[in-house]
């Protein structure tokens, strides 16, 4: 890669998610009134709108929600990579992100494939990044 | 068959040359997107008490904070009683109609004049844009969110890309009856299939155009309106909904807010799907015109593919949709310039592709990723 990836740039609210990413741990925030588990990170509860939550570590099993290979870079650091795979992940316990698949061929990619959860270092933040499960693994 | 009808309507209509450069400022496509449409209503500048505007993507870096109307009002010589500008993506259009129609029907202005113009050429790499920490992996663009959203629905409705073609398709041939579209040169399935990816499954035929354009139409009371140009249309029904949450629904990516939209809006104009005549969907993508086609009812969630298919679309199909072209081949209007079209083909000036006996006409905007959706259905006098 010539150029590097963008960083994700954590604010006030992010913060908490990028940090636990930093130590290798996909965290959702959890409702400690109502028990709902969501992301992207929220200042209350998105659906009982309690203030107090959890930031509650993944297993990082998870399913492909939907997928998009991209055949164009629009930016230089992707440019190598192509075509890659971006993808909507539905972990196990609920909440969804978007995230790339990697070490697969985008033709061997489908909705409701099963997936792991694995981390991309850069510098001193690290991405969470899905790999399709091994048979029994 | 109709109950009711608003007491705004459309009185004017008006747009600029649609191209991927005009050489012209946003600023001079809008203002001459008010100047033609307050003179089609037969209007004069002081008789403008309303100015409703929408930037467009590129003008909102150009500007950083300065409200847009003020800028434009000021250019205009335009002291109104009611103004602002609206920011819902795609659906901002449609939304300034309804804006429009509920402040002349509540006396707070009389002749509102609603204006979108753009000039991306002067404004290049706008369109590459990411959202929150998306760039990271690489997730940029409008294509990306639109593509994840057609692999989603041919995954579980079997959808192919074929169907998707059959849109752009149909939509190219409408745009070669359309003097002013910015693509007129003939499309067939054969070269839909032969277009490259650029966020599979979506090819660059998928993609509406890139355009300079503005356009405009002027708001005003029935009786106001009684007495210019040309015969009224009717605002008969409208509504909005959105869906801010996105990820978390369970339908994401296969149902727009569209869905919860359509009832309203069918309902305040006191009509059916089956009472449209012709569709003039928001259609950044092909795939989003598809979710449309089910989420207002035109036919079942996963059937949208077969109800395009042989022309469904067509000026002559099941319903005639985006008679112009669309965004996909008339050009980017930001949504404006279908509204201009199904005003235009209600008073039947639409010659080689007017649809023939054309009293209903529903237009949707939709915009920023599958989160807002407006509805307006028009009707002839
Ligand atoms: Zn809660």
């Amino acid at each position: 890669m010539n150029e590097a990836r963008p960083l994700p740039a954590p604010d006030e609210v992010t913060r908490p998610f990028w940090s636990a990413c930093a130590e290798h741990r996909l965290c959702f925030q959890q409702c400690r009134a109502c028990g709902y588990r969501w992301l992207p990170a929220s200042v209350v509860c998105p659906r009982c709108w309690a203030g107090e939550c959890d930031w509650v570590p993944s297993e990082g099993e998870g399913t492909v929600f939907s997928l998009a290979v991209y055949h164009r870079a629009y930016h230089p650091a992707f440019q190598a990579l192509l075509p890659y795979v971006v993808a909507v992940i539905e972990l196990a316990e609920g909440p969804r992100l978007v995230s790339n698949l990697v070490g697969v061929q985008p033709q061997d990619v489908s909705v409701g494939m099963a997936v792991r959860l694995e981390f991309l270092d850069l510098d001193d933040r690290a991405l969470p990044l899905f790999r399709p499960r091994t048979r029994g693994g | 068959m109709r109950t009711q009808t608003s007491a705004a309507c459309i009185a004017g209509v008006g747009h600029t040359a649609v191209a991927a450069r005009l050489g012209r400022s946003a600023w001079e496509l809008q203002a001459d997107a008010v100047v033609q449409a307050v003179a089609d209503a037969g209007l004069r500048p002081c008789d403008v008490d309303g100015l409703l505007t929408e930037p467009g993507y590129s003008q909102g870096v150009i500007e950083g904070v300065t409200p847009h109307f003020l800028r434009l009002g000021a250019m205009l010589g335009l002291d109104p009683r009611f103004t602002g500008s609206e920011v819902l993506g795609g659906a901002s259009a449609v939304a300034m109609v309804q804006r429009a129609a509920m402040a002349v029907a509540n006396g707070l202005c009389e002749v509102c004049v609603c204006v979108y113009g753009d000039a991306p050429s002067q404004a290049p790499g706008v369109w590459g844009y990411s959202r929150g920490d998306g760039a990271a992996f690489g997730f940029f663009g409008a294509p990306g969110i639109h593509a994840l959203a057609a692999a989603r629905h041919m995954a579980l409705y079997g959808t192919r890309p074929e169907q998707l073609g059959e849109i752009a398709v149909t939509f190219r041939h409408h745009a070669r009856l359309t003097p002013h579209a910015q693509q007129r040169a003939p499309m067939t399935l054969e070269d839909y299939l032969a277009s490259p990816y650029v966020v599979e499954p979506l090819r660059v035929l998928d993609c509406c155009q890139i355009s300079d354009a503005g356009a405009a139409v002027v708001i005003t009371s029935r009786e106001r309106a009684r007495d210019l140009k040309h015969p009224p249309v009717a605002i008969a029904g409208f509504s909005q909904a959105h869906c801010l949450t996105s990820l978390v629904n369970d339908d994401y990516l296969t149902t727009l807010p569209a869905r919860r939209a359509a009832p309203e809006a069918f309902a305040m104009a006191g009509v059916t799907p089956g009472d449209v005549d012709l569709a003039e969907l928001y259609d950044c993508f092909t795939i989003v015109v598809l979710l449309q086609l089910e989420d207002y009812g035109f036919c079942k969630k996963g059937e949208g593919g077969g109800f395009v298919d042989n022309g469904g679309l067509a000026l002559t199909g099941r319903l005639p949709t985006n008679t112009a072209g669309g965004l996909l081949s008339e050009g980017f209007g930001g949504g404006m310039l279908h509204i201009v079209e199904a005003v235009r083909q209600l008073r039947g000036e639409c010659g080689l592709r007017q649809v023939r006996e054309a009293e209903v006409a529903l237009v949707s905007g939709y915009g920023l990723g599958m989160n807002t959706h407006a509805t307006v259905i028009l009707t002839r006098g």
